[in-house]
């Protein structure tokens, strides 16, 4: 198990990191979300010992996080960045080889994954020879060689078209199914909502949510609202208390509401005002979670 | 994993993907040619034969130009052609015979064995060639006209005015070892010094390569930054070496079997000396120009950052120059104990048999302890500066965050 407890840093005047703290269990995947500049890259990179954290610690299975461990992880940072003129089989096997693989064994293994991004007919290209998607995919591949036990991955799926990004997911889903501690960071919450079981929002250098993602729904203490119907939504709405966020795509409006708030006094409002056509009242989206954390 | 197995790791890659790239096999090849190049084409054009068109107008030219051919043939080996031939052409009129020289016909015009005609007074070169000879050639039958009453042949003259006829006394004699020392020394500075030139810009540009396509932060996940940037300039030094030596190889059997001259064969304990300090210089060097590609993100900013470095080799080599004239005085016992100096002071006084065993051993310990030195801060910049790419890091935020 991957525990992060409370970090803090500084670099200069700014507060990078400030109590931040969570946990990644083998076997599960953490969406670990954040706005820009909050502090994920700087969480990311204090775990490969690239950044020296000010406070806190990083520990892996309770011990110390120490070059051996590392080698037994595997990192993909946000700057991509690998050999453009070095061939693809043999820039895998050299990351394998530097995570402490024999020779053979890291060959084979970079053959594999490889092959298995169905690029087995380009393993003698050089990098540069690839399409942008292609050199995603020898990324991934060159954090997976060695098979880790931890995978850190930075905004995996910037960049990445759907097709890309289908193919992104089954694989993580299928690492953490392997018995993988993975962690990613993204922006694309719809994405985390789908793959993750476990998340953490850091916000300013904190983390200010953290756990399982369908408790933290139930035990939110806000709705998710959708509406649509024939007539003036506005006028459902005004005067009902509790409504945190409202916003509105085609003529479906959605609604940001307290915990508490009575449903069914709304939805009879709703129907005296106009046809109802659709209405929803479900936990809130991550999105609803996310706006709510970080606001 | 032991740090040692990374860094050969590093240094192996670095060794077999720059090995094959297209830049270190054109300048391999490149290099190589331009050395047997300056080896044989000479021999193509030493036996040529000079020849010069003298135009001639009158009488009286023939014995003149005859005498200059003599004169210019004077120091020739026995069976080499002759250094120079004159071809007279002759013509009736002054007018004709200037026109010819302006043309570029001719090189020089003689009229009636008394005048001459040259195209342009003046010129660093204008009292060789033709017009020196024809005039030495003038004198020396003047000359004749006058010593022929003492009835020596005109032979003698000539044998008079082109021998040595001062008998030389030398208060220190030849003494071949030290004339190879100085020679082995000379060539042994030289050697240092370009391959500092040559292939110092290689490591700091390569240095520079894992921050510019941002691989460096996936590489340092795994290994120190230390162990990253020895590997490198390991790599790139042995590299370096394999092609700086292929090519010495080259010119060494160049000149065996095309040269003019023979290379002397150098004593053992002169070669060893010359390796070890080359080795030691070299290393030095290579890690100072690491920890200066540290300090760059990127390669356009690498020339400002070789500079001192460019400017401590440049010192050496003049010091070097300076020593083998002094291998004794102040300049000599000064550089022998600045470590960016005596790699190239050094070897000269060993060869010279001028230094004394104590001043060697504490040359060699001095130049150690900065190389070990220059290794640390290297690493403590590279460290320091490796996950700041785009523009140059400052050395003091570099040593800091180090």
């Amino acid at each position: 198990m991957l525990r992060i407890d409370s970090l803090a840093k500084r670099f200069g005047d700014v507060v990078a990191l400030d109590d931040c703290s969570f946990e990644v269990s083998r076997g599960r995947m953490l969406g670990f979300l954040g706005p820009n500049g909050a502090g994920k890259t700087t969480t990311m990179r204090t775990i490969f010992g690239l950044v020296e954290p000010d406070a806190g610690s990083v520990t892996w299975d309770g011990e110390p996080i120490d070059a051996g461990s590392r080698r037994r992880f595997g990192y993909m940072p946000e700057e991509r960045g690998l050999y453009p003129r070095m061939k693809i089989l043999e820039q895998v096997a050299y990351m394998g080889r530097l995570h402490g693989m024999g020779a053979g064994e890291a060959r084979e293994s970079a053959a594999t994954w490889i092959e298995r991004f169905g690029l087995a007919d380009r393993a003698e290209d050089q990098l540069e020879t690839l399409s942008h998607g292609n050199q995603q995919r020898v990324q991934l591949a060159a954090a997976l060689v060695h098979d880790p036990e931890l995978l850190v991955l930075d905004e995996p799926f910037s960049g990445l078209d759907p097709i890309a990004a289908d193919t992104m997911s089954e694989i993580l889903i299928n690492e953490a199914r392997e018995g993988k501690a993975v962690v990613f960071s993204s922006h694309q919450l719809d994405v985390v909502e789908d793959l993750c079981e476990d998340v953490a929002i850091i916000n300013n250098g904190s983390i200010v949510v953290r756990g399982v993602v369908q408790d933290l729904k139930d035990a939110a203490p806000i709705r998710h609202l959708e509406i649509e119907l024939d007539g003036n939504v506005d006028e459902v709405l005004d005067g009902t208390d509790g409504i945190r966020h409202t916003s509105r795509q085609g003529d479906i409006h959605t609604a940001v509401i307290d915990a508490g708030t009575d449903v069914r006094t709304l939805f009879a409002k709703a129907q005296r005002t106009g046809q109802v056509r659709h209405f929803t009242y479900t936990t809130p989206s991550l999105t609803d979670l996310f706006r709510e954390a970080v606001k | 994993m032991t740090a040692w197995h990374s860094i050969r790791l590093v240094a192996a890659r670095e060794i077999k993907e720059r090995g094959r790239s297209k830049p270190f096999l054109i300048t391999s090849v490149i290099t190589a040619l331009l050395v047997i190049g300056i080896i044989v084409l000479p021999g193509f054009f030493s036996d040529d034969t000079e020849t010069y068109q003298i135009g001639s107008v009158g009488s009286g030219n023939r014995q003149i130009i005859q005498t200059a051919v003599a004169l210019g043939n004077a120091n020739d080996e026995e069976d080499a052609p002759p250094s120079i031939e004159i071809e007279e052409v002759e013509f009736s009129t002054r007018e004709q015979a200037e026109e010819a020289l302006a043309d570029g016909d001719v090189d020089v015009v003689l009229v009636d064995g008394t005048e001459l005609i040259v195209e342009r007074e003046g010129g660093v070169f204008a009292d060789t060639g033709p017009v020196g000879l024809l005039q030495q050639g003038a004198g020396a039958i003047t000359l004749e006209s006058i010593i022929a009453e003492s009835g020596e042949p005109a032979e003698a003259v000539i044998e008079a005015m082109t021998s040595e006829s001062l008998e030389t006394t030398f208060l220190v004699e030849s003494d071949d070892d030290t004339d190879v020392a100085s020679v082995v020394a000379y060539f042994g500075l030289l050697l240092l010094y370009m391959a500092i030139i040559l292939y110092g810009t290689w490591i700091l540009t390569g240095v520079t390569e894992e921050k510019s396509n941002r691989v460096v932060e996936v590489i340092i996940s795994t290994i120190r930054p230390w162990q990253l940037l020895a590997g490198k300039i390991i790599g790139i030094g042995t590299l370096a070496l394999i092609q700086f030596g292929g090519t010495i190889l080259i010119a060494f059997v160049g000149i065996q079997v095309f040269g003019e001259f023979d290379i002397p064969s150098i004593p053992p304990e002169s070669l060893i000396n010359l390796i070890i300090w080359f080795i030691l210089g070299f290393l030095l060097y290579s890690v100072l120009f690491g920890a200066a590609g540290s300090l760059v993100g990127r390669v356009e900013d690498a020339q400002s950052a070789a500079m001192p470095m460019t400017i401590f080799s440049v010192i050496g080599f003049f010091a070097g120059f300076a020593v083998l004239n002094d291998a004794d005085g102040f300049v000599a016992l000064l550089t022998t104990f600045v470590p960016f100096t005596a790699p190239f002071t050094v070897p000269i006084r060993v060869s010279l048999n001028a230094i004394p065993f104590w001043q060697y051993l504490l040359s060699v310990g001095i130049t150690l302890a900065a190389i070990y030195l220059a290794i640390r801060v290297a690493g403590r910049i590279y460290a320091g500066g490796i996950l700041r790419t785009g523009k140059r890091t400052k050395l003091r935020e570099a040593w800091r965050s180090g």
